[in-house]
């Protein structure tokens, strides 16, 4: 009798934590699976902001945006390379352009590799509509680096240390913007000094 | 046979924890955003009453990627006494409300483009329990929920104006 019940037990239990592990593998790694890549190496997901359909979706965006904007309020894209593919390095200086873009207000904002604001008080997080003014050739401009310098417009990376991602927001878009994200003229992140990697 | 039986109890010991760990994967996956909406009322706290951030900093730890240029206000709403009122003062730039349910579901969204005065919607179970003067009826799908108000405020003076202008907006049981 307690050979059997140790035998059942253990397939039960052996189930459950491969069941669970793999539901638990499936909402954290997933949400990769729908993310799509535009111009510039900015990439955006496909279900963010989107109405859940099935459990799986539903689990997939509580995971990777709860309490998110619908598409139609915000669309989301993120960036985490360099124009040569490189990850996005604290010890590097960038300037970051860009013309219009296709919505009623916008937003970039530096986050640490653990996807927070990073640990430093600068109060230099992010670049928005209101504050980016273009230049003579209807550019706005701004440096993304630890130290502010002589910038104009300025981003902090200041212990944001190496594999920092830019998030862009895009408030009320344009439908043309929501339904062909691959239409938008993606602002262009530019490296202007990185120290030579160590080898 | 006792290598029959060492096979047949191998396949009932494989069949017992594939089904185990279907229904394991199945019950995780349809419990999780509950789980982790639940984990989000926890912390935004209270009940009928707007959590008020301050202004989002490096300090800010509770939902990732949060945006230093919005003024985040939360209320987790229960409708199990009757139906909520919820009311937001206007504000001169973006400004928006969004409704969850209980499994994370965003059920209703309303921006100034549409209400440029503000909001105000009561929040009901049922269609029916709406007091008769509510203006904006909204059902929701659960009896908890979380609303959330965004305001534009990317510099601190803004962010100073979006504290007195959120300073009386409404979460509270509806007048009957």
């Amino acid at each position: 009798m307690a050979r059997r019940i140790l035998f059942w037990g253990a397939a039960v239990l052996i189930g459950a934590l491969i069941g669970a592990g793999s539901a638990w593998w499936t909402i954290n790694r997933a949400g990769g699976w729908f993310d799509q890549s535009y111009g510039g190496g900015w990439r955006g997901n496909a279900l963010a902001g989107s109405q859940a359909a099935d459990p799986y979706t539903r689990a997939i965006v509580a995971r990777s945006g709860l309490l998110a904007l619908s598409a139609r309020e915000t669309i989301y894209f993120t960036l985490a390379q360099d124009a040569e593919g490189r990850p996005l390095d604290e010890a590097c200086v960038y300037e970051l352009s860009g013309g219009a873009l296709p919505a009623r207000w916008w937003s970039v904002t530096l986050y640490a590799p653990d996807k927070y604001l990073p640990q430093n008080n600068d109060r230099a997080f992010s670049i928005d509509a209101t504050r980016a003014q273009p230049g003579a050739d209807g550019r706005w401009r701004a440096r993304i680096s630890a130290g502010r310098g002589d910038a104009a417009n300025w981003i902090s990376s200041r212990a944001a240390h190496r594999g920092y991602s830019l998030t862009l927001r895009l408030y009320q878009p344009r439908q043309e913007a929501r339904e062909h994200p691959d239409t938008i003229a993606f602002p262009e992140l530019t490296a202007l000094s990185c120290p030579e990697p160590v080898s | 046979m006792p290598g029959a039986s060492v096979v047949n109890a191998t396949a009932r010991f494989a069949l017992a924890a594939v089904a185990a760990a279907v229904l394991a994967h199945l019950a995780f996956i349809s419990l999780a955003p509950s789980m982790m909406m639940a984990a989000a009322m926890e912390r935004i706290g209270g009940a009928n009453a707007w959590a008020h951030a301050p202004r989002v900093t490096e300090a800010a730890r509770t939902i990732v990627r949060p945006s230093p240029d919005l003024a985040y206000s939360a209320c987790v709403f229960d409708l199990s006494h009757g139906p909520v009122r919820i009311a937001a003062a206007r504000w001169d730039a973006y400004m928006s409300l969004s409704l969850y349910d209980a499994q994370s579901d965003n059920f209703f969204v309303v921006s100034d483009m549409e209400a440029p005065d503000g909001f105000d919607v009561t929040v009901v179970r049922r269609a029916r329990d709406a007091p008769d003067d509510a203006v904006n009826v909204v059902v929701s799908p659960s009896a908890k929920g979380v609303a959330l108000v965004r305001r534009l405020a990317p510099t601190p003076d803004r962010f100073a104006a979006a504290e007195r202008a959120r300073a009386d907006d409404i979460c509270a049981p509806a007048q009957r």
